[in-house]
C-alpha cells in the first residue's frame, strides 16, 4: 500500500519535444487511477516516468513520502505489466514469475511460496513449467501479471495491458484485474485508450491531452461533466455531438443548426457564440410535433439492443448521433421530433473548448 | 504449390548433377587414399576404395615420417584445433560484448566505432597480416597459441550480427529485467545470452571453420613444427611428394587432405540444426 505524488511532474525529451507539460496528482493508498487519451498524449510516459524507465525533466515524483526521482526502477518497489507480456522467452513461467525474486536475493523456499501463491490466485498451476510461447494470449498476461504480484509491490503499473488480446478475452481480463487489485488493495496506475477499460476499471480518471491532465475526476463525474470539449468527445461511445450555437437574448434559449431552438439552464451571457454539446443518449424522441428539434433521418444503424441514427440538423451542421434503446425502424428521410433536457446541455467555450 | 512431374524432374537433375559436382573430387581422394602407393602410381586415381585405409592412416595419424615433418597429423589436428576453437569462441565472446556495449549503452562515439568496425569488414585479413606478424613478434608470441590466436578475434562479422539480434530484441524485456532488478550484467547473462544461443551456434560454426581453414596466418606465426595446422601439413607433404627420388606418397596425401575436412564437417553436422535456425529465425 502506498501513495504516489507528482509534484509538477514534467518530461522534456533533449530533441526539445515537451512530452508531459507538468501534472499534479495524488493517488491514495489501493488507489486504481486511470490514465486515457489518444495516442500521443503522454500517458504512456507519464506511467514509464513513475516506474523510473524514463527520467523527469522537471518536478517531482513521490512514492510514500519518499522522492524518488533518481531512484533506479528496481528500487521503487513497483511492479508493471507491458502491452506486450515481455515474458522472458527461454525461461519458463515459473523462472519469469521467480526472476525478480531471485535477483532480491530471497531464499529458494521464499521465492517457491511465493510463485505457487501468486500462481494459484491467477489460476496458473497447471502451467508453471511451461514456456510463455505455449500459453495462449490470455495466460501469458496472467503469468506476467504473476510476475509484478508475487514481489509484493507498492505500486502495480499497467501499460496497456489488454491490447493484445480479442475483444472478449479482454472483457474477460479486465474483470479479473479489478477483482485482483479490489483483492490485493495495490495502489495501481493503469494506461488504456479505451475509454470503456477506463470508465469501467477506474476509481478515479484522468484524462489526458498533448502532455496536459485535461480533467482529473471519478468517471461520473468526467461523463456528466465534461472539463472541456476534448474530454468531452473523448469520453462516451458514441461521441459526444457537437453543434455551433448562439445563446438567446433572454438567455433561455440557444440556437443550433437551422435555427433549431434548444432550452437553456445556464449562466451565461447573452449573444455568446458557443459550442453546444449533447451526448447520443440525451436526445429523447417524442411524438410528433411534440419536440422542439425536428430533424430528418439520414443513416440507421440497428446493433439490437440499441438503435443509433444519424439525423440531419441543416446544412451547416455535422451528422447528429442519435441513440435509443431496443429496435426501432426509421425511413431514410424521416422526420424525427425530439428534444433535450436543459440539464442534459454541455456549453463550452469557441475559442478554449472550456466548459462555460 | 502444383509442380510438374516434367519440373520436378529437371530440378533433381540439376540438383544431383550439383551435388556429384561437389562430391565425386572428395570421393576419388578418400577411395585413392586407401590404396598402395605403387598402385595409385601405376593405375592413376581410383573410384573404388582399396584395402590400406588402416595401414595408410594409422601412418599419417602416428607416424611423423609420413608426414614429412616432426610432427604427426594427430598432433596437427590438435594444433588445428586449438585454432579453430580458440579463434571461434574468442570471436563469439568478444563480439557479443562488443555488440552489448554498442546497443544497450549511450556513449559518445557509439555510432562512428560502430561504422569504423563494420568497415574493417570489408578488409581481408591479408591487409593487415605485415603489420599484425611485427605487433606478434614485438610481443615475443611467435611459435605460441595465443600469438596465433588473439590477433584474430576481433570480429566484425560477428559484431554485426549480434548487433542485428541485440536490436530485434524488444525493449519491454530489458526493461522488464530492469524492474525486476536485473543490471547490466545481469540482463547480459541471464536474458541476452541464452536468448542468443542459436545465434551464437551460428556464428560458432562460421568462425569454427574460417579459424580451421586459416592457412597463411599460422604459416607466418609459426615456424616451430609443433605448432604446424593440419592446413599447413597438407601443403607440407604435397610440396614433398616428389622428393627423394621415391614413388610418390599420393594415399598418404590424400588421407591427411581427407582427415583435415573431417572436424568442420562434423561441427556442421553436429550444429547443422541450431545453424540453420539461428540464421533463418530467432526465437523471441
Amino acid at each position: 500500500m502506498a501513495t504516489v505524488t507528482l509534484n509538477q511532474a514534467q518530461k522534456t525529451y533533449p530533441n526539445g519535444f515537451k512530452a508531459i507539460h507538468g501534472i499534479d496528482l495524488k493517488i491514495e493508498h489501493g488507489e486504481f487511477t486511470v490514465l486515457v487519451g489518444p495516442s500521443g498524449c503522454g500517458k504512456s510516459t507519464l506511467l514509464r516516468m513513475i516506474a523510473g524507465l524514463e527520467g523527469i525533466s522537471d518536478g517531482e515524483i513521490i512514492i510514500d513520502d519518499k522522492v524518488v526521482n533518481t531512484v533506479a526502477p528496481a528500487d521503487r518497489d513497483i511492479a508493471m505489466v507491458f502491452q506486450n507480456y515481455a515474458l522472458y522467452p527461454h525461461m519458463n513461467n515459473y523462472g519469469n514469475m521467480a526472476y525478480g525474486l531471485k535477483n532480491r536475493g530471497y531464499s529458494k523456499a521464499e521465492i517457491d511460496a511465493k510463485v505457487r501463491e501468486a500462481a494459484r490466485i491467477l489460476q496458473l498451476e497447471d502451467h508453471l513449467e511451461r514456456k510463455p510461447r505455449q500459453l495462449s494470449g490470455g495466460q501469458r498476461q496472467r503469468v506476467a501479471m504473476g510476475r509484478a504480484i508475487v514481489r509484493q509491490p507498492k505500486v502495480f503499473l499497467f501499460d496497456e495491458p489488454l491490447s493484445n488480446l480479442d475483444a472478449k478475452l479482454r472483457v474477460d481480463m479486465r474483470l479479473e484485474i479489478k477483482n485482483l487489485q479490489q483483492r490485493l488493495g495495490i495502489t495501481s496506475v493503469y494506461v488504456t485508450h479505451d475509454q470503456v477499460e477506463a470508465m469501467t476499471l477506474a476509481d478515479r480518471l484522468i484524462v489526458m491531452n498533448g502532455g496536459v491532465a485535461e480533467q482529473i475526476g471519478t468517471p461520473i463525474d468526467i461523463y456528466e461533466k465534461p472539463a472541456s470539449q476534448f474530454v468531452a468527445g473523448f469520453i462516451g461511445s458514441p461521441a459526444m455531438n457537437f453543434l455551433k450555437g448562439k445563446v438567446s437574448d433572454d438567455k433561455k434559449h440557444v440556437t443550433v443548426g437551422d435555427g433549431v431552438m434548444l432550452d437553456l439552464d445556464h449562466d451565461v451571457e447573452a449573444g455568446r457564440d458557443v459550442t453546444v454539446g449533447i451526448r447520443p443518449e440525451h436526445l429523447e424522441l417524442l411524438k410528433d410535433g411534440e419536440g422542439r428539434i425536428n430533424a430528418g433521418v439520414r443513416m440507421v444503424e440497428s446493433l439490437g439492443a440499441e438503435t443509433l441514427a444519424y439525423l440531419d440538423f441543416g446544412a451547416n451542421a455535422d451528422n447528429v448521433t442519435l441513440r435509443l434503446q431496443g429496435t426501432h425502424t426509421f425511413e431514410k428521410g424521416e422526420k424525427l421530433s425530439l428534444s433535450v433536457p436543459a440539464s442534459k446541455i454541455h456549453l463550452f467555450d469557441i475559442e478554449s473548448g472550456q466548459r462555460i | 504449390m502444383y509442380q510438374s512431374k516434367w519440373r520436378i524432374f529437371t530440378n533433381h537433375t540439376i540438383l544431383v548433377l550439383g551435388s556429384l559436382f561437389m562430391i565425386l573430387p572428395v570421393w576419388i581422394a578418400f577411395a585413392s587414399s586407401t590404396h598402395t602407393r605403387e598402385y595409385i602410381f601405376q593405375n592413376g586415381l581410383q573410384f573404388l576404395p582399396g584395402g590400406e585405409f588402416f595401414t595408410n592412416y594409422g601412418a599419417i595419424l602416428f607416424d611423423a615420417e609420413a608426414t614429412k615433418g616432426r610432427v604427426t597429423a594427430l598432433e596437427m589436428l590438435f594444433n588445428s584445433m586449438v585454432l579453430g576453437l580458440g579463434f571461434a569462441i574468442g570471436k563469439v565472446i568478444i563480439s557479443m560484448m562488443a555488440a552489448y556495449a554498442i546497443v544497450y549503452f549511450r556513449f559518445k562515439l557509439a555510432v562512428p566505432l560502430f561504422w569504423i568496425i563494420f568497415s574493417t569488414l570489408l578488409l581481408p585479413l591479408e591487409v593487415r597480416i605485415v603489420p599484425s606478424y611485427e605487433v606478434v613478434a614485438n610481443l615475443g608470441l611467435l611459435n605460441t597459441y595465443t600469438g596465433l590466436i588473439l590477433p584474430l578475434i576481433a570480429s566484425a562479422t560477428g559484431t554485426f550480427f549480434f548487433r542485428q539480434f541485440y536490436r530485434s530484441v524488444p525493449d519491454e524485456l530489458l526493461e522488464a529485467a530492469r524492474l525486476d532488478g536485473a543490471g547490466p550484467i545481469r540482463f547480459f547473462i541471464d536474458i541476452l545470452v541464452p536468448l542468443s544461443v542459436t545465434m551464437i551456434a551460428a556464428i560458432f560454426i562460421i568462425m569454427f571453420v574460417v579459424g580451421w581453414n586459416q592457412y597463411l596466418w599460422p604459416l607466418l606465426m609459426t615456424t616451430d613444427d609443433q605448432l604446424y595446422t593440419i592446413v599447413i601439413g597438407i601443403k607440407q607433404v604435397y610440396n614433398s611428394l616428389y622428393e627423394g627420388g621415391q614413388i610418390p606418397q599420393f594415399p598418404k596425401a590424400f588421407a591427411l587432405t581427407i582427415m583435415a575436412s573431417v572436424p568442420p564437417v562434423l561441427v556442421v553436422v553436429i550444429f547443422q540444426r541450431m545453424f540453420v535456425k539461428g540464421l533463418v529465425e530467432t526465437e523471441k
